[in-house]
């Protein structure tokens, strides 16, 4: 029988190292293929790991709570006859000696750059297989045109992909080799390096500034006895990401941003109706304006576009990503072909993603893809805000929070439930005016939003 | 009235030449000054030259062990006049391509002797008079010229150096070599194939002391098979003329020769040049430069042997392109000088790069270190070249290739791969997951790599 490499798997674009939450199988457990081996924490999500060749799991390489690159072995299901020294000592990369050597207090951070090893095997476990029909919308920014036929599904291929796959917004992280293994070993993110080689590569000399200049974050310290002025608390994965990603899409995409107050009486009343029917799923104003936008977006191909450098790519179809706030971040889940369902449908799926969101549960290709995103933080009594566009989408919409305002009407002035909506657009994509009938549209759906159910 | 010119090159060696010839790709007009012929030390006198008598060096030394691949040659005799004949082709050939490299790039070349007037002008001073260019920025590259021992005067007769022995066709019987680095050890490796009794005296412990100790080991013992006589560690007290044309005596006694080859090394050509008249200043006798060449003077740039360490043809070649393209405001690379290949063509060849494992030690550096002997390679065996290792010192915590060291057939092609590598900061495991073609030579340069994580598997 075939000695099976377990290998961190690559379950976003974005993720270059994982962390197991737990192992649900242990060593010595005969495995299945389609197990569920373990439970993986990446930037976005906790997912949990399938595996795809059957045996024994024989060795566990990377325990319950240590994080591992994407790529790195991180453990070995083989039949008990079966000699996995071989296997085993390649973890250890660059020193093999440490990893055969178990007693050794190694740090926790397990074996960096071990992965690349891992090329000549079929993965062992592989994220659970997409079951969704559209493999093409799961790409955040498919090299192929809209229209194009299914790619191969990119998390499903990822673990054989080396450890020197780190992304960054889609792309690699320009680094080189020697920089990779001192920042795994001096624990500096390469997210977080300014690469100063040829093209922005990432050397030598940047990570040992990096780490010399306390570019790492900092240990989390003990709890002082008398209260510490400050304390400086460790990046998350996703807030590192976070705050990887947005000044890439601050700094270089030129934002710009249009107002509009939305009467949401009609929608209002509307929505108490709906929700009085027996047997129909609780909807929420936002579903009415992920609804609204996902209709106007179809009139609005313009705003539903993404600037492609050399060209400016028009989506026909509405995944709109929903902004889901996170103790530790936020996480924006994408809600596939919103144009085609039905404001019920909208409110099971929103509903569905966002507690999948908050308790980490969303599959890699759910986070992935969409066109457009709605940023709402009525829940907190906002009134209006503007949002950053998450590159390569074109715009965001930020909602305000449904307020009783006075207003004068033929009679006198009486109460209205107002809303402000605020769009910011990628100006290379669009111009003022595309942005403001797009958002004309929403405001007219939502003002007569009998048309959302039709 | 004064020619001008965007660039001035004074010196067409290596450096010059290069300079030259970039800064023409770039749209400049460049002129350049040479004293001798375009090509300098390196193409004339130096390098080129000695490549030709060491291949003579291997050809006899080929037909002498004919017998060893079952052909058997009588009479063999070799003309060492005709080596230095076809050394001189050789030259020949590779000076008048540089000279063609001048015109294809419309490069103006001005025989005479350049030397700095202002910081905007140079003086030509050439055997149909004198004349003067303007220039925007300056380039100095006048290059080198041996050294001697204190007292002790070079006549190109019985003292010679290397300017002498490329040029000189006949062969003493006897020699005493000073000086056993690059330039000593391939002088020893050429007259003693032609049957010149040959001794090598080393002021330091070893011979090539720049190094690794391991490589320096092998030489001396392949050296002293073939009858070269091989001193470390002895000190040259005076050369005088007597016995059989020289008496050269050291601590340990004196040696008669007919020839003294001085190899103590280098100093830059610095006088004549003008560079107290516009205050270049001078470090250590060699040009303080900046990063991008630049000397203390702004607009002057100097490259190669006179900028300083290591004196090596292709550290001049790539400092002459930073030069050029600074001067062209391209805000070029600087040169990493502790990625330079160093190489003595000698049999067995010897190159290296990085950091001696002596070295490495001392920097306080937890290495690991792989060896793989030649002996192993089907490659060299079948050449019959099987003198030699390759050695690598890399970095235990991170794999980082830290040194290289090759002793053997082909060593100075083989090291390039190690090169490369470490301006790309690859890794051992870089090396170990690249498919080397089987069989050649570099698969020694694998399995030395692998070697470092005791992977090795020839061995």
């Amino acid at each position: 029988m075939a000695v099976s490499k377990v290998v961190m798997p690559k379950l976003s674009e974005q993720m270059e190292t994982g962390k197991i939450i737990k192992w649900l199988k242990n060593e010595g457990d005969r495995i299945q293929s389609g197990d569920i081996l373990a439970e993986v924490e990446t930037d976005k999500a906790d997912v949990e790991m399938e595996a795809f060749g059957s045996g024994v799991l024989r060795k566990i390489l990377v325990p319950a709570g240590s994080t591992a690159p994407v790529g790195t072995l991180i453990g070995v299901i083989a039949e008990p006859a079966d000699d996995i020294a071989a296997v085993v000592s390649q973890a250890g990369g660059g020193a093999p000696e440490a990893a055969a050597a178990p007693a050794a207090p190694a740090p926790a951070a397990a074996p960096a750059g071990a992965g690349a090893t891992e090329m000549a095997s079929r993965p062992a476990a592989v994220p659970p297989q997409p079951r969704r029909e559209d493999p093409a919308a799961r790409t955040p920014a498919p090299a192929a045109a809209p229209t194009a036929p299914a790619r191969p599904v990119a998390p499903a291929l990822a673990p054989v992909q080396p450890v020197a796959a780190p992304s960054d917004g889609g792309g690699r992280i320009k680094a080189s080799p020697l920089a990779r293994k001192i920042a795994a070993q001096s624990g500096v993110d390469l997210r977080l390096v300014q690469g100063s080689g040829p093209g922005g590569r990432v050397v030598r000399r940047d990570v040992e500034a990096a780490s010399a200049g306390g570019a790492r974050p900092a240990v989390a310290m003990p709890a002082a006895a008398a209260g510490a002025e400050f304390e400086d608390r460790p990046l998350s994965q996703m807030r590192a990401l976070i705050a990887k990603r947005m000044p890439l899409s601050k700094a270089p995409v030129p934002h710009f941003y249009v107002s509009s107050e939305v009467a949401m009486d009609r929608a209002w009343t509307l929505r108490e109706q709906l929700n009085a029917l027996e047997g129909q799923p609780k909807i929420s104003v936002n579903d009415f304006v992920i609804r609204a936008c996902a209709v106007a977006l179809l009139d609005h191909p313009g705003v539903n576009a993404s600037f492609q450098g050399e060209s400016i790519r028009v989506f026909h179809r509405a995944h709109i990503g929903i902004a889901v706030a996170l103790e530790e971040g936020l996480i924006t889940p994408v809600l596939r072909d919103a144009h085609a369902k039905s404001l019920a449908q909208i409110a099971v799926e929103a509903r569905d993603l966002a507690e999948r969101a908050r308790a980490r549960k969303l599959r890699a290709q759910e986070m992935t893809g969409a066109t457009f995103s709605i940023s709402n933080l009525g829940m907190f009594d906002v009134t209006e805000f503007s949002a950053i566009i998450n590159p390569p989408e074109g715009a965001i919409l930020a909602v305000g929070a449904v307020r009783k305002v006075p207003v004068v009407g033929e009679d006198g002035v009486g109460v209205g439930r107002r809303m402000m909506l605020t769009i910011s657009c990628d100006h290379r994509a669009m111009d003022g005016a595309m942005g403001a009938r797009f958002l004309q549209d929403v405001k007219r759906l939502l003002e007569e939003p009998l048309r959302l159910l039709i | 009235m004064a020619k001008s010119f965007d660039v001035v090159v004074i010196g067409s060696g290596p450096g010059g030449y290069v300079a030259a010839i970039r800064a023409a790709q770039l749209g400049l007009s460049v002129a350049a000054v040479e004293d001798d012929r375009p090509g300098g030390v390196c193409l004339n006198w130096g390098c080129i030259p000695t490549k030709a008598l060491l291949r003579n060096a291997e050809v006899v030394n080929l037909v002498q062990h004919a017998e060893r691949f079952g052909i058997k040659v009588d009479n063999v005799r070799p003309d060492y006049a005709e080596a230095i004949k076809r050394s001189r082709g050789v030259a020949d050939r590779m000076a008048k391509g540089v000279e063609f490299l001048f015109k294809k790039n419309k490069i103006t070349l001005f025989p005479g002797t350049g030397s700095l007037k202002s910081k905007t002008t140079v003086e030509v001073k050439g055997s149909a008079g004198t004349e003067t260019l303007e220039a925007k920025a300056i380039i100095l590259a006048t290059g080198s010229q041996p050294k001697s021992l204190p007292g002790v005067t070079i006549d190109e007769k019985t003292v010679i150096s290397s300017n002498g022995a490329v040029r000189n066709e006949a062969r003493p019987k006897s020699m005493v070599v000073i000086g056993a680095g690059a330039v000593g050890m391939e002088f020893a490796d050429i007259y003693a194939a032609y049957g010149t009794e040959v001794t090598v005296l080393e002021a330091l412990d070893r011979v090539l002391p720049v190094e690794d100790a391991d490589a320096s080991a092998l030489v001396a013992r392949l050296f002293g098979r073939r009858g070269i006589m091989i001193k470390t560690g002895v000190k040259v007290s005076a050369v005088k003329p007597g016995g059989a044309g020289v008496i050269v005596e050291t601590g340990e006694g004196r040696i008669e020769a007919e020839q003294v080859l001085m190899a103590v090394g280098r100093g830059a050509r610095t006088a004549g040049v003008g560079l107290e008249a516009v205050g270049v200043q001078l470090e250590r006798g060699f040009v303080k430069v900046s990063p991008m060449m630049e000397t203390s003077v702004k607009g002057i740039y100097a490259v190669g042997d006179m900028a300083g360490a290591p004196l090596l043809a292709h550290k001049a070649m790539a400092e002459g392109v930073v030069a050029a393209e600074a001067i062209a405001g391209r805000n070029p690379r600087p040169l990493d000088y502790t990625n330079v290949p160093s190489c003595t063509y000698c049999r067995p060849q010897v190159a290296s790069i990085g950091l001696t494992e002596a070295k490495a030690k001392e920097n306080g550096r937890e290495i690991m270190v792989g060896k793989f002997p030649f002996t192993a390679s089907g490659k060299a065996v079948a050449l019959g070249e099987t003198d030699g290792f390759v050695k690598v010192v890399a970095d235990k915590a991170t794999g980082e290739i830290v040194g290289v060291h090759i002793v053997g057939p082909e060593a100075t092609e083989i090291i390039h791969e190690f090169a490369v590598g470490r301006t790309l900061e690859a890794t051992v495991e870089e090396i170990m997951h690249t498919i080397h073609a089987h069989p050649t030579l570099s698969e020694a340069a694998l399995e030395a790599t692998l070697a470092t994580l005791g992977q090795a598997i020839h061995i």
